[in-house]
C-alpha cells in the first residue's frame, strides 16, 4: 500500500511539473488612423531572468513605431506584446511560445511577429508562423540551424523548420557561426591553450557551444571537452574540479542565464582561480554581472552583437539617445537596438509591398528583397536564408557588477573559416 | 520515528517458498551492497589503474557528504511528517527555499558582509540561524494548520493536493520576492576557500560549515525525538494516533509540533544552502524537495536515520556522476537509478520499516 501510495504521489509531482508549464499573458499598445489596419506581435520572455533585456527589446520595437507615425507603408499598426515564459519555468516555455505563434497564425490581421528571444523557443514557434505563412523576424536569435545547415548535429535543420518548404523567418542579429568566431579570435588573443566548453542542451546553447569549439579548433586551441549540464544541479563544484583536473587554462559555457548560469561561473571560477571564463550573448546581462563574484568577473569575457555606441552610424547614436530620453534616461540592455530593428525592418517591407502592406505573403517576400538596408545597425541586407549580413560583434567584460564595453570587432571569416561576405552586399 | 510494526497470522511455509524467501533475503542484503558500492568501487578501481591515486574519488564523497548533509537536513522535514500523519508534505522545499531567503534578508538587517570580523561575523549567523529556523518553523506549523488539518479525516488525496497547493504558492511568493533571476549573496564564509589539504582532498570553508551546523542539530533532534516528552508523544502518534489520544496525548498539539520541528531544521537549511551555494532563487525549493523527498524514500520514508543516509548517498551519487558521466546532464538519470534499485532490492528502503499503513 505504501509503495503504491509513493508511486501516486510521484504521479502527482510529474502533473503538478505540466500544469506549471502552461500560462502566458499579453498585453496591447495601438496605434491611431483610419486606412487598413494589421497587427504585429512580440513574443519575448517577459519573466525569469532574460526579462530585463525583452523589456528593452519591446521598448525598442515600440520607439521604432512610434517614430514610423505607426504606420507600416499605407497601413496602420497595432503593436502587441505576447510572453512566451511562464512563471514557474523562470524562463522562455514551449507551451506559451507555442500558444503565442498560434494565437499570431490564426489572426488575419497579422503580418509580422517578431520573436522569439531565444532559439530554442523559436524552433517552436517557426513551423507554427511558417504554415501560416506569416513572417518572423528575430531579434536575438543566433542559433545558426534555424536558417542555415549546422551539419549531422542539425539533423535535418534547418528544413525541418520550415514545413511548407518556403522561408518565413528572418533575423537582425548575427548568428552564431559568427558568434564562435569571434569568441575563438578573443580567445586566441588571450593566449588560451586548452579550452573546457559545457552547454545547457538547448538549441541555441548546445549550437553556439558546436561553433564556439569548430572555431577554436582552427585557430589551433585544444578543446577538452564539451558537455551538456544539469540546469536544475544545485551547484557545479565536482563539474569544476572535473575542469580543473583537464588542464584547461579557459572555460566557455554556451546557453543562457536562466541555466543556473551563473552558480556555473561561480563554481567553475573558483575551481581555476587563474583561468579565464568566456561567455556568450546568452549571459551577457545584467541578472548574471550582477551576482558575479569579483575574482570571478575580472576574468569573465563576453561577447554579443551588440557594439560600442560610438561605432554605429549616426543612426545608431540617434537610437540611443532617443532611447535614453524616451525611457527616463535609461542606458538600454544590450538586444533593445536589435528590436528597434526588427521593428523598423517588417514596417520598411509593409512599405514596399505599397499597397499589400497588409499582405502577409507579400510582406514576407520583401523582407528577403531587403538590399543595402540603412539602419541603426549600419547597412546591411537580408541574405536567402534570412540571416543579415552584418558581421560586427562586440566585446564586453563584468566591472563593477554591470557589463562594461570593451571593444568592437569585425569578424573576418565564420566558425567553419569561410570568408564572410562584405557588408552590405 | 519508526512507525509500529504488524503482525499478520502465520502459515508454516513449504520448502519452496522458504528457498524464495531466502534468496529474497540474499538478494535484500547482498544486491543492495552491490548496487551501492558499485559506482565508488568501479570509479577507484579506475583512479588506482590510471593515476594510481584514489584523491579524486576521496574528493568526489567529501563533496557528496557536504551537500548530501544539507539534502538530509530537508529530507528529515519529509520524513518526520510522513512518520506521523502519513502526508508528503510537498510544500517542504519551498519552505526550505524561504528559509534561504530570510537568511539572506537577515544578512542585510544586521549588516553582515563579506568584510565583517570572524565573531561579528560568528555571532550575526548565529542569530539569522535562530531568526530563519523560527520563521519556517512558523511558516511550517502555520500550513498545517491551516491547509492540513482540516483535513486530517479527509481522504489521503485531499492533503496531499493541498500540499502541492501550497508548493505552489510558496514558489510564487518567492518569485514575488526576488523575481525569476537567481540571486548572488554576499560569500560571508568563502565558501570555497581551502582551509586545510587532506591526502590531495581540499577541504573548504563551505563543506566545513555544512558539517559543523548539521551535525549538532541531528544529534538534537534524534536526542529530542528519543528522549523528550514531546519526542515520545511523536513516537506513540506515530505508531497509532487513537491509542495515542486515549493515553492522554493531544494529538494535534504533537502533529503541530513536528511540522514546527521540520521547519525549523528546513530554515537551518536555508541558511547553510545561502553560505554553502552563494547564490539563491525561487526554484531552488523545487529542485531541493526533489532530491530531498528521494533521500527520504530511499532512507525508508518515516526513518529519521534513513533520511540522512539517503540524504548522503544521493549527495555522494551526484557528485560522483557530475564528475564523471558527462557533465552532469546524467546526473539525474544516474540518482534515480540508485532508487529504482534500491527499491527493487528493498521495497521499503534502506532503513525503513513497515507503518501502521502498511500493516
Amino acid at each position: 500500500m505504501r509503495v503504491r501510495w509513493l508511486a501516486f504521489s510521484s504521479f502527482v509531482i510529474a502533473l503538478a511539473l505540466g500544469v506549471s508549464a502552461c500560462g502566458s499573458s499579453s498585453s496591447s499598445s495601438s496605434g491611431g488612423g483610419g486606412g487598413k489596419k494589421v497587427t504585429i506581435y512580440s513574443s519575448l520572455p517577459l519573466q525569469g531572468a532574460t526579462r530585463p533585456n525583452s523589456v528593452d527589446v519591446n521598448k525598442g520595437e515600440a520607439l521604432a513605431l512610434k517614430q514610423a507615425g505607426n504606420k507600416g507603408g499605407s497601413c496602420t499598426v497595432t503593436f502587441k506584446k505576447l510572453d512566451d515564459s511562464t512563471a514557474q519555468a523562470g524562463q522562455w516555455d514551449a507551451g506559451a511560445t507555442s500558444t503565442n505563434a498560434r494565437k499570431a497564425a490564426q489572426d488575419k490581421s497579422a503580418v509580422a511577429y517578431l520573436g522569439e528571444f531565444n532559439s530554442g523557443a523559436s524552433a517552436i514557434s517557426i513551423p507554427i508562423t511558417n504554415d501560416a505563412g506569416l513572417q518572423q523576424i528575430s531579434p536575438a536569435n543566433t542559433a545558426l540551424e534555424l536558417t542555415k545547415n549546422p551539419g549531422p548535429a542539425g539533423k535535418g535543420a534547418p528544413g525541418k523548420y520550415y514545413p511548407t518548404g518556403k522561408r518565413t523567418y528572418a533575423r537582425t542579429v548575427p548568428a552564431d557561426h559568427i558568434q564562435g568566431a569571434a569568441l575563438a579570435d578573443w580567445m586566441k588573443e588571450l593566449g588560451v591553450k586548452k579550452l573546457f566548453i559545457t552547454n545547457d542542451k538547448q538549441v541555441y546553447g548546445s549550437g553556439v557551444a558546436k561553433t564556439t569549439s569548430d572555431a577554436a579548433k582552427l585557430r589551433g586551441i585544444q578543446v577538452l571537452g564539451n558537455e551538456g549540464i544539469d540546469p536544475k544541479a544545485p551547484n557545479y563544484r565536482s563539474l569544476a574540479q572535473k575542469i580543473k583536473s583537464s588542464g584547461a587554462d579557459a572555460f566557455f559555457f554556451g546557453g543562457i542565464v536562466d541555466n543556473n548560469a551563473v552558480q556555473l561561473y561561480k563554481d567553475v571560477g573558483k575551481a581555476l582561480p587563474n583561468g579565464k571564463l568566456f561567455g556568450d550573448d546568452g549571459v551577457a546581462i545584467s541578472t548574471f554581472a550582477k551576482p558575479l563574484p569579483k575574482d570571478v568577473a575580472a576574468r569573465t569575457y563576453l561577447t554579443v552583437a551588440t557594439i560600442d555606441p560610438k561605432d554605429y552610424p549616426p543612426e545608431g547614436q540617434k537610437f540611443f539617445k532617443d532611447f535614453a530620453s524616451s525611457y527616463s534616461g535609461k542606458q538600454p540592455e544590450p538586444y533593445a537596438i536589435y528590436g528597434y530593428e526588427a521593428m523598423s525592418l517588417a514596417l520598411d517591407a509593409m512599405k514596399r509591398a505599397g499597397g499589400k502592406c497588409n499582405d502577409k505573403a507579400a510582406v514576407s517576400a520583401q523582407v528577403y528583397k531587403t538590399k543595402g538596408k540603412k539602419s541603426v545597425l549600419g547597412t546591411y541586407s537580408i541574405d536567402k536564408d534570412g540571416d543579415t549580413t552584418i558581421n560586427d560583434f562586440g566585446r564586453y567584460l563584468v566591472k563593477g557588477g554591470a557589463l562594461k564595453f570593451q571593444k568592437s570587432v569585425k569578424v573576418a571569416k565564420d566558425s567553419n573559416g569561410k570568408p564572410l561576405g562584405a557588408v552590405g552586399g | 520515528m519508526e512507525a509500529a510494526s504488524a503482525t499478520a497470522p502465520t502459515v508454516a511455509p513449504s520448502g519452496g517458498e522458504k528457498a524464495a524467501a531466502a534468496l529474497r533475503n540474499f538478494l535484500s542484503g547482498y544486491g543492495l551492497i552491490v548496487v551501492l558500492v558499485a559506482l565508488p568501487v568501479a570509479f577507484g578501481i579506475s583512479d588506482l589503474t590510471q593515476g594510481h591515486s584514489l584523491a579524486r574519488l576521496a574528493g568526489n564523497l567529501k563533496d557528496g557528504i557536504s551537500n548530501g548533509a544539507i539534502w538530509a537536513l530537508i529530507a528529515l522535514g519529509y520524513t518526520l511528517v510522513y512518520g506521523i500523519i502519513e502526508l508528503i508534505n510537498f510544500a517542504h522545499g519551498d519552505v526550505f527555499m524561504l528559509g534561504s531567503f530570510t537568511a539572506a534578508g537577515f544578512y542585510g538587517t544586521l549588516g553582515l558582509t563579506a568584510g565583517t570580523g570572524t565573531a561579528g561575523l560568528a555571532g550575526g549567523l548565529l542569530v539569522v540561524l535562530v531568526l530563519s529556523m523560527l520563521v519556517c518553523g512558523g511558516l511550517n506549523t502555520m500550513i498545517e494548520r491551516v491547509a492540513y488539518r482540516p483535513l486530517r479525516g479527509a481522504p489521503k488525496l485531499a492533503p496531499l493536493i493541498t500540499a502541492v497547493g501550497f508548493s505552489f504558492i510558496l514558489q510564487n511568493v518567492g518569485l514575488l520576492w526576488h523575481g525569476g533571476a537567481q540571486l548572488g549573496v554576499p560569500d560571508l564564509i568563502n565558501s570555497q576557500k581551502q582551509l586545510v589539504d587532506v591526502a590531495g582532498v581540499s577541504i573548504t570553508h563551505g563543506d566545513v560549515l555544512a558539517i559543523v551546523l548539521t551535525v549538532p542539530l541531528l544529534i538534537a533532534l534524534g536526542a529530542f525525538v528519543s528522549r523528550s516528552r514531546l519526542g515520545k508523544a511523536m513516537r506513540a502518534t506515530a505508531q497509532d494516533p487513537e491509542a495515542a489520544r486515549l493515553m492522554g496525548i493531544n494529538v494535534d498539539t504533537t502533529i503541530s509540533a513536528t511540522f514546527m520541528l521540520g521547519g525549523l531544521l528546513a530554515g537551518a537549511a536555508g541558511l547553510i544552502y545561502a553560505l554553502y551555494q552563494t547564490t539563491i532563487w525561487f526554484f531552488q525549493g523545487f529542485t531541493a524537495g526533489l532530491i530531498a523527498f528521494t533521500a527520504a524514500v530511499m532512507g525508508g520514508i518515516g526513518n529519521l536515520q534513513g533520511a540522512v543516509l539517503g540524504g548522503l548517498i544521493i549527495g555522494c551519487v551526484q557528485q560522483i556522476a557530475d564528475n564523471r558521466i558527462g557533465g552532469g546532464a546524467w546526473t539525474p538519470a544516474v540518482v534515480f537509478f540508485y532508487l529504482i534499485m534500491i527499491m527493487v532490492f528493498r521495497p521499503q528502503g534502506l532503513l525503513g520499516e513497515q507503518t501502521r499503513e502498511a500493516g
